[in-house]
């Protein structure tokens, strides 16, 4: 079934859209610096020029996606970036503040939730076991300076 | 010949002291045991293995990286020929024979013969690195700005034209790339460009936390994804060393393969990615019975590796002696080596020619390493691979946030990596390949720099580029592959190439 629309690839209209907002992105903020002149670059002549580039690239695709047949947009999911990024950003917010002991086992529980065959007691279990060999590996046999346990 | 001689020596007396034997080996074991997992290709590996290599001496830790980037692209094969998944694109091939020769409970030959045919190409590889190494150096000296640039931009080209999927979402990928290294304080001015006024920027976005990003925590969530279909092959491995038969029938294969490998490896802008599937279409060709192919060819096999291994290691070459990565996972290598205090580029040779060839050297160590390693513990990596995802991401999520962490014990980083994962999958939704944007953005830094010297040296004039008969030669070269890859047969052709 093909709907009635003129874009034939949607996947590629939408890559030339988030493009084109990447370069206007980087445009507004190299916009307060020189551009300098073609003899003598200033700091702002690569990035503006290569943000055009990357504009009329982004514009190439969505002239292309009327043209040519293409995929379609792919679902975006939910859960998997939530609880993976999630996690990630509670690592970077606990492991300077409390260390490792608790980082560990937080971000492979909260990350381990992002897949819908979770199981608690499995992950919890593997959790402290990596956690352990972690510390074992990184702190004392390679002698990194990962914090273990702080504020207690 | 003599000072190839005499430089190899003093590469083995390096590789061969009993502490960096050691670190090769570590860096063998680790590097499988992690490349084997479905879903971590090379980059991910190296980059949640760089912590590893802190607080060993440069030449020592260059020599375990080598160990685990061996290590991770073995691990690869292995996982595309016990399950279905090829770890990246080079071993795409492999899947195709190496998983149907697994299915008929050969196995055991697929990865033996890999392992024969891959210590082979390494060990011929190695040999011409080091042949190629000193005039390389010596051409390198003879570069400016204009040419370094000219360089670069061909590398460029190649990457795009190599990429999967469109042209123009390979160049949309180069050019993201480039902007994204313009993140950072100005080289001349000082100013800030990008940094959306957060301090951790001003040095510039690092490598690490963008190839995490991307690579590993975008992969991760992709993964979770698509519900798994992971065919491990049960039942036996079967013997592990090749008959006669296997061997006469692969010697060929190998030797054409190692051959290809070792030309197009040395290509800048990812050429390695070539070898494999031009040996497996010589080999198609070459066959009495070509119908045998994708039903467990053993040459399907064989020839595809050795050409997989030999392009893995001439893809040092440009890295080298010129300080140009030509792939994503030699830009990780800069980074890496840029952490021990080590720029990769043709003064290393000169400047530390321990470090130098004792890395050569090691790298034929590594071969070895790895044909003494793999095949007892094949048994130990069929275990792993069994191992469900839901319980190994979680664990690679913690190495890659520890990896982060380590490298500049810096807790925004993790953030940024974060950020980057998101990015990256957002990539994926839209359909654009990022590998070539790691090669723009480990490029960009020293494209800019080069550009400009050449334009002050030049005074401004960019007549320099066609002035100089080497820069516009390299010039001619990236506009003709251009040309090329647009004329519609080609791109075609290209597209059935990808597809295969």
């Amino acid at each position: 079934m093909r709907r009635a629309s003129p874009i034939r690839s949607p996947q590629d209209a939408g890559a030339g859209v988030f493009l084109i907002a990447l370069a206007a992105l980087s445009l507004w903020q190299t916009a307060d610096l020189a551009l300098g002149t073609l003899r003598a670059f200033g700091p702002g002549m690569l990035p503006r020029a290569l943000a055009v580039l990357l504009g009329s690239a982004g514009l190439g695709l969505i002239v292309m996606s009327f043209i040519k047949e293409g995929s379609a947009l792919e679902r975006w999911s939910v859960r998997g970036p939530f609880f993976i990024l999630g996690s990630i950003l509670l690592f970077s917010l606990t492991i300077r503040s409390v260390g490792l002991v608790v980082a560990g086992p937080l971000t492979m529980l909260v990350g381990a939730y992002a897949s819908p065959e979770f199981r608690f007691k499995e992950s919890a279990i593997f959790a402290v076991i990596l956690t352990t060999a972690c510390i074992i590996l990184f702190n004392v046999i390679l002698r990194l300076p990962i914090p273990i346990l702080r504020g207690f | 010949m003599e000072a190839l001689v005499a430089n190899l020596s003093l590469g083995f007396s390096t590789a061969l002291s009993l502490n960096n034997i050691g670190l090769c080996f570590i860096g063998c074991l680790v590097g499988t045991l992690i490349g084997v997992l479905p879903g971590v290709g090379p980059i991910a590996t190296i980059a949640m293995l760089l912590p590893i290599t802190f607080g060993i001496d440069p030449t020592g830790a260059l020599i375990m990286l080598a160990g685990i980037y061996y290590g991770a692209q073995y691990g690869g094969s292995t996982t595309a020929i016990l399950v279905n998944i090829p770890g990246e694109a080079t071993s795409v091939v492999t899947v195709l024979d190496g998983h149907a020769m697994a299915k008929q409970g050969r196995a055991g030959v697929a990865l033996g013969i890999s392992a024969i045919g891959s210590f082979f190409a390494g060990c011929v590889a190695t040999l011409v690195i080091a042949a190629l190494g000193l005039p390389l150096t010596r051409l390198a000296q003879l570069f400016g700005p204009a040419e370094y640039f000219a360089l670069m931009v061909m590398g460029l080209v190649f990457a795009m034209v190599l990429a999967r999927g469109s042209l123009l979402k390979a160049f949309a990928m180069i050019v993201l790339g480039l902007v994204l290294s313009t993140i950072g304080t100005d080289l001349e001015t000082g100013e800030e460009r990008l940094t959306f006024g957060i301090q951790d920027l001003s040095d510039g976005l690092d490598f690490a936390v963008l190839a995490m990003g991307v690579f590993g925590f975008a992969e991760i969530i992709r993964n979770l994804e698509n519900p798994e279909a992971r065919d491990v092959v049960r039942g036996t491995i079967g013997r592990l060393l090749p008959n006669w038969s296997d061997l006469k029938q692969s010697a060929a294969p190998i030797l054409r393969g190692t051959a290809l490998g070792s030309i197009l490896g040395i290509l800048p802008g990812n050429g390695a990615v070539l070898g494999p599937f031009a040996s497996y279409s010589v080999e198609k060709k070459l066959a009495k019975d070509p119908s045998r192919f994708g039903r467990g060819a053993i040459e399907g096999v064989a020839g595809p590796e050795a050409a997989n291994n030999a392009g893995a290691q001439t893809a040092f070459i440009p890295l080298l002696t010129l300080g140009i990565p030509p792939n994503a996972v030699m830009a990780l290598m800069v980074g890496a080596m840029t952490i021990h205090g080590i720029i990769p580029g043709p003064q290393v040779m000169t400047k530390n020619p321990q470090l130098f060839w004792g890395m050569i050297a090691s790298m034929w160590v590594g071969n070895l390493m790895l044909l003494v390693i793999n095949l007892p513990l094949v048994g130990l990596w069929v275990r792993l691979l069994k191992v469900p995802y839901r319980l190994l991401f979680p664990a690679i999520l913690l190495f890659c946030c520890i990896g982060i962490y380590s490298i500049n014990n810096s807790v925004e980083q993790v953030a940024f990596t974060a950020f980057f994962g998101l990015f990256g999958y957002a990539l994926i939704k839209f359909g654009f390949e990022p590998a070539p944007m790691l090669l723009g953005f480990v490029l960009g830094k020293l494209m800019e720099e080069k550009l400009r010297q050449a334009l002050i040296l030049s005074r401004g004039s960019f007549a320099t580029f066609v002035d100089r008969p080497i820069s516009l030669g390299l010039l001619v070269v990236s506009v003709v592959l251009i040309v090329i890859a647009l004329l519609p047969a080609i791109s075609k052709s290209r597209d059935e190439v990808f597809t295969e």
